[in-house]
């Protein structure tokens, strides 16, 4: 019963010949299937595979993890998926050269076994582990990983993956050495090119060379496709696909890591990944027990859920704050060529460095962190969350709260108040903006909430424009047509390089002042050269010395205002061991190989 | 004369309502703006007539609620001093009706002890405040969008039942149109085209004008069945036959048995358009922050920990059953009176 | 005959109609779907632009237009944006498991509220009357999705009914009679959320139209002929109020396709409503164009479902 009445490919692929196939391939898994019976038996070592020896240890085989999505998964293409339910599917069915610790936040070896870089950092060298397969048995070497960056590279497919490597403006070149080494060519020096190797996974060549050569690999690996057209290096592979309610995943019988009694990894015998709908349904489900883990919960939904948590055998962490942040930003740019005059006279006060310093002085940052966390986050006066350790700047100045001293900026800008209390430009405008904010983010919205009667305090008249999301999107990206946003960003890599494109003054999201050909301000030109010269530098304290900087730079300008950053809050039943939940997406199931259920109840689902 | 009293009765319960809510600075004894944020999501403050010593006070009182600490939305009453409730007090200023200004309120404490009725919400604003003066906007809206759909329901399906023909299959295939078609794309291109900054009054006549217009398909099919099966009475043919013209027909004789269906109608469609304002939000197109509408209070209840922990809350439903059971009953009584009237 | 012939051109008509303005609605409205990936800073504009082209998001209209209508000639229907695939293969699946939804809600609907909305008529102005109005002014007073959310959490604070979902986890290993149970059990809480939220209004006019009807002479002189009181609300008085009731029957059919959305996106019943609203945030554009049509068609079906109906049913109707 693998997927006959949900899914059948039969039904799905064009042409008569094609459901001939299809249909003879169906009798033939049915026949597999009957062989391997219920669960992929993990296969034992081969002479010459060269396993990865974790340190995971006592797990038991069996059982099956049930984890909730908020949208389903849209595709399993590595190349050309983009959104995160599709990328966290992915990340179990494929593997990386180069991976980066969850936990630890440093790099560490995955399908290469070792690497190399030249003195000049613009070469490296990667030599592969040898022997080892497929998810369905077939071997892999260095064409795979030639192939994957072809893949990557190609310059019809457009993978939103291609910019990552571009490297001062020129892609990587990619060469095969010998069966099991491949080079990597920059064409200048990358600090962190070590962490570009990160979630690019690497795809098997036997399967994927003819659709690609066909020009036909966009479609390729689809929902619709059937599991043997699928194949990885990940801990699991793909078993069956109901739509709108699960992706049903099986152990990968090769997975090239095992624990330290030998053992070949994932425990689990399947995980399951169930498509819910919105937070308060999923918290429904974990409540229920249906699903195992609970990931990003809301910090009301987390009290409610750890008064219980000892009744149901559930287990909760608070793992500090995330690495996002969430900003009031102005619009800066330069409207000349849009017609938006009465947009204009308002950025007179939007550029006034005293203003901007004004509203930040005025704002609760504690009581957003009170009343949108419910004190489960972190108040933010930079764009480097406390929680990232490596790059943080802790000598950045935190001021608290002060309405008075907001009051003396303005009015050393020449500002002034009217008797009513509303505040007035120089010419005797009255402030009034409004700040647009997504709709279908409540936290954002109580943050604007919150910032409208804060800045009232100074007498400013400020309304709070709830938009659709992509309407939003549209003011803030493509027509200019919106005074103040709150926004949020980040949350994807520690590393400062990922970010790039926010800080530099012709990035695409640097938001407050976009389609800069060259810098604005003096300020912004320094953090261009910053910027570049920490990506070219090769030590780790030169770049945090030049990052340092930025903070800096940043926080006395204050393009943006940096408001707060929610903890990661998670939840996990108790029996499951080994669980250990990170900072770093994806939060929980970045060691799902290592993961079992301790319970007795557990191990006997492999009996069923 | 039962059906008169009854009529009557009902009608006095409704104004009364009304008047409730249209004097909302008077009879609310905050403003519905101001945020305690210490006081998220506290429950409706207790009014005590007997103090912890077990003595009989004939004036009420209350005690602060105080957070416990260490827990969030989590309160217990501080017994440390006695706030009485004052009636008539003196407190933020409001206007009625946008003409007479006041700062008398009903009822309050005296500061800085709170009284909250109805309990709090998300940012500590005295839901019971929010309630009185969302109701003036939401009922206001409710009924205009209301009417608005009715009228042009009432219209479009007496000509198309009563011409038939290629007339009533066109209006009917627009009916059709305006059931199917995707009004969020709609709705969002028209929320691209307005300014950024809606003012309240804009925001107002936009829901009423929107709600309105997109609900008129079910009234006009429900009326056009009614005219389609009155139109060939004995009595409407007598009537052409005597030299009616189509208008008097309509007037005299199809309009009468229309009210029955439209009646119901109203009752229903008032509640549910308050209700709708809540999807309009989503695209931008509701009332904005900080102003209250029962729309948007009720949309916290969405959230999971607010509908389990948060009973309060409930408070614009219960305020909008009331209303609505009152116009229910007004319009029963109305038809009634009608229909025996008629006989 | 010559009367369907004509109903179903015009519905051809309309499905045409409706589809221009879909595009044209679509093309009003802000954003595309690849904004999302304006707000991540490691794609570059160069890669979106291509994306856009690849898409064919950039081509004006009519040609947008007219591509689609090929693409339906060929039976796809369009491509998702984010599925890569071909609309025609996502649709079928989530269209049947809407309409096993709705289709239990109607019935179950109709089923309670003509009864109830009779018995409510005839004891007019008494308490059990009373008590029936003030429960569908409240019913009529709390949003749809209110009901979903709290009947989810009664059901699983009681442990008794499932926490979302169609079918449970290992439903692939059930028996035929289990399984009819466990779909039976998922359904429970939509259906009822969907039956309270549709309740109050099927009541309401049943019970409204009984009363005009119990009023008229006839059934006063069917009393006196001495007629017994079941068989006159259900023989003379029903059929007689049943006007408003068939319009509103045709407008249930309609609403087969749509009328769930909201409940089917809480309880992750995994039907066209998720879907939908997916596709639409996402502005994935054939996808909601495939559901439109469809809604279209089961719209086009009801009215003349209603349409006929009345004809047969009040035979003062005469069809022109």
């Amino acid at each position: 019963m693998l997927f006959t009445n949900n899914c059948n490919p039969a039904q799905l692929r064009h042409g008569a010949r094609g459901t001939i196939v299809s249909r003879a391939c169906l009798l033939c898994l049915l026949f597999a299937y009957g062989l391997t019976g219920f669960a992929a038996v993990p296969q034992p070592p081969q002479r010459g595979e060269d396993l990865l020896l974790t340190d995971n240890q006592g797990g038991r085989y069996g059982g099956t993890l049930v984890v909730a999505q908020r949208t389903e998964p849209k595709s399993l293409n590595p190349v050309t998926a983009a959104d995160a339910p599709s990328r966290e599917v992915i990340g179990r069915l494929m593997a990386d050269l180069i991976h980066i610790n969850r936990v630890s936040q440093q790099t560490e070896p995955a399908l290469a076994k070792s690497w190399s870089m030249s003195k000049d950092g613009r070469t490296f060298t990667i030599r592969l582990r040898h022997g080892l397969r497929f998810s369905d048995g077939q071997p892999f070497d260095a064409d795979d990983v030639v192939f994957s960056f072809q893949l990557y590279l190609d310059e019809k497919i457009h993978s939103p993956q291609r910019d990552l490597l571009i490297i001062g403006g020129k892609p990587i070149e990619v060469k095969k050495l010998d069966q099991y080494t491949v080079r990597f060519t920059l064409a200048q020096p990358y600090a962190a090119a070590e962490r570009l190797f990160d979630s690019l996974a690497i795809m098997p060549r036997h399967l994927l060379a003819r659709p690609y050569q066909e020009g036909k690999f966009v479609q390729a690996w689809t929902l619709a496709s059937s599991p043997d057209e699928i194949a990885g290096m990940g801990p699991f592979r793909m078993k069956s696909y109901v739509p709108g309610q699960k992706l049903v995943l099986e152990r990968n019988p090769y997975y090239w890591k095992m624990d330290q009694n030998k053992n070949r990894l994932p425990y689990l015998d399947e995980l399951v990944f169930l498509s819910v709908g919105n937070e308060d349904a999923q918290m429904l489900r974990f409540v229920a027990g249906d699903t195992d883990i609970i990931s990003r919960v809301g910090a009301e939904n987390y009290a409610l859920l750890s008064r219980e948590a000892s009744s149901r055998g559930t287990e909760l962490f608070d793992l500090g704050p995330s690495l996002e942040y969430n900003f009031l930003v102005f619009n800066l740019n330069d409207l000349k060529s849009k017609n938006l005059d009465r947009l204009a006279a308002k950025q007179a006060w939007f550029q006034e460095l005293k203003f901007r310093q004004a509203v930040s002085a005025a704002i609760d940052r504690e009581g957003i962190v009170k009343l949108v966390y419910a004190g489960r986050g972190a108040p933010l006066w930079g764009n480097v969350s406390p929680s990232n350790k490596y790059w943080v700047d802790q000598s950045l100045p935190h001021p608290p709260r002060s309405v008075e001293t907001a009051r003396r900026l303005l009015r050393e800008a020449g500002f002034s108040w009217r008797p009513d209390g509303q505040l007035l430009d120089r010419s005797g405008q009255p402030v009034e903006f409004s700040i647009v904010t997504s709709s279908s983010n409540a936290q954002r919205m109580k943050m604007a909430t919150i910032i409208q009667d804060d800045l009232s305090n100074l007498g400013m008249n400020v309304h709070v424009v709830p938009l659709e999301f992509r309407a939003l999107i549209d003011r803030v990206f493509q027509t200019y047509d919106y005074e103040a946003s709150i926004m949020g960003l980040g949350g994807g890599d520690a590393d400062p390089n990922p970010e790039m494109n926010v800080w530099l003054s012709t990035g695409s999201t640097h938001i407050w002042h976009l389609g800069e050909s060259k810098p604005a301000t003096d300020w912004e030109s320094q953090i261009d050269q910053l910027m570049q010269k920490q990506m070219l530098a090769l030590k780790y304290s030169e770049r945090k010395h030049l990052y340092d900087q930025v903070q800096e730079i940043i926080g006395a300008n204050l393009p943006c205002i940096f408001l707060a950053t929610p903890d990661i809050l998670i939840g996990a039943k108790k029996s499951l061991a080994n669980f250990k939940p990170a900072v770093l997406e994806p939060n929980t199931l970045w060691n799902v190989e290592g993961l079992y259920f301790a319970q007795e109840i557990q191990a006997s689902a492999l009996s069923r | 004369m039962k059906g008169k009293r009854k009529l009557v009765i009902a009608a006095v319960f409704l104004v009364s309502l009304h008047v409730a809510i249209l004097c909302a600075g008077f009879v609310a004894p905050y403003s519905p703006t101001v945020q305690n944020r210490d006081f998220a999501f506290a429950p409706p403050t207790r009014i005590h007539l007997v103090d912890s010593r077990g003595s009989w006070h004939w004036r009420p009182f209350v005690y602060d609620w105080e957070p416990r600490p260490n827990a969030i939305y989590e309160y217990e009453e501080s017994r440390s001093g006695r706030r009485p409730v004052h009636f008539f007090v003196r407190g933020a200023e409001y206007t009625v009706a946008g003409i007479f200004s006041s700062n008398l309120h009903l009822f309050g404490v005296d500061a800085p002890a709170q009284l909250f009725l109805v309990g709090t919400d998300n940012y500590g604003r005295d839901q019971f405040s929010r309630v009185l003066y969302g109701g003036q906007i939401s009922v206001a809206a409710g009924l205009l969008a209301t009417l608005t759909s009715l009228l042009l329901g009432l219209l479009i399906g007496c000509v198309s039942g009563f011409y038939g023909g290629w007339v009533d299959e066109s209006a009917m295939r627009c009916v059709e149109i305006f059931l199917v078609l995707p009004w969020l794309y709609l709705l969002l291109a028209v929320r691209a085209f307005l300014p950024l900054h809606i003012t309240p009054v804009h925001a107002f006549l936009l829901l009423v004008g929107v709600i309105g217009t997109i609900g008129w398909a079910r009234p006009a099919r429900l009326v056009r069945g009614i005219v389609l099966s009155v139109k060939t009475r004995k009595y409407v043919i007598a009537s052409r036959g005597f030299g009616a013209s189509d208008t008097y027909i309509l007037r005299r004789h199809i309009l009468p048995e229309t009210y029955g269906v439209l009646l119901t109608q109203a009752a229903l469609l008032v509640p549910q358009y308050i209700v709708a304002e809540v999807a309009l939000s989503y695209f931008g197109l509701g009332l904005s922050e900080p102003l209250p509408s029962w729309g948007n209070l009720l949309a916290s209840l969405q959230q999971y920990n607010v509908l389990v922990s948060c009973w309060w809350m409930f408070a614009p439903a219960l305020a909008l059953v009331l209303i609505s059971f009152g116009y229910h009953e007004v319009a029963n009584a109305f038809h009634e009176q009608l229909q025996s009237g008629s006989t | 005959m010559r009367y369907l012939m004509r109903r179903s051109f015009h519905g051809v008509l309309l499905l045409v109609a409706v589809s221009v303005l879909c595009f044209l609605f679509s093309d009003l409205a802000p954003g595309s779907f690849l904004d999302e990936m304006k707000l991540n800073p490691q794609i570059s504009p160069q890669t979106s632009t291509a994306l856009r082209a690849q898409y064919g998001l950039d081509q004006p209209l009519a040609v947008r237009y007219l591509r689609w209508v090929e693409s339906v000639t060929h039976g796809e229907w369009g491509y998702s944006f984010a599925y890569n695939l071909p609309v025609s293969s996502l649709l079928p699946i989530r269209a049947r498991n809407t309409l096993a939804l709705t289709l239990a809600a109607t019935v179950l609907a109709w089923a309670i509220a003509i009864p109830l909305g009779i018995w409510s008529a005839y004891r007019n102005g008494r308490w059990e009357d009373r008590f029936t109005m003030g429960a569908t002014s409240f019913l009529l007073s709390v949003p749809e999705l209110v009901f979903a959310i709290g009947l989810l959490f009664l059901a699983v604070r009681t442990h008794a009914l499932p926490a979302g979902g169609m079918q449970s986890l290992d439903a692939e290993r059930f028996g035929l009679w289990q399984k009819t149970v466990d779909l039976g059990r998922h359904l429970a809480v939509p259906v009822t959320a969907l039956v309270l939220a549709s309740l109050p209004i099927l009541v309401r006019h049943v019970r409204a139209s009984m009363i005009e009807v119990l009023d008229m002479p006839f059934i006063s002189a069917a009393r006196g002929c001495g007629i017994g009181e079941a068989k006159l609300l259900l023989t003379y008085a029903f059929p007689a109020a049943a006007n408003p009731l068939i319009s509103l029957f045709g407008l249930s059919v309609a609403g087969l396709l749509s009328g769930s959305l909201l409940v089917e996106a809480i309880t992750g019943w995994p039907g066209l409503g998720p879907l939908l609203l997916e596709a639409a945030m996402s502005r994935d554009l054939y996808i909601v164009i495939g559901i439109v049509m469809l809604s279209t068609i089961f719209t086009i079906a009801g009215t003349l479902l209603a349409d006929v109906m009345l004809v047969v049913a009040d035979p003062r109707v005469r069809a022109e």
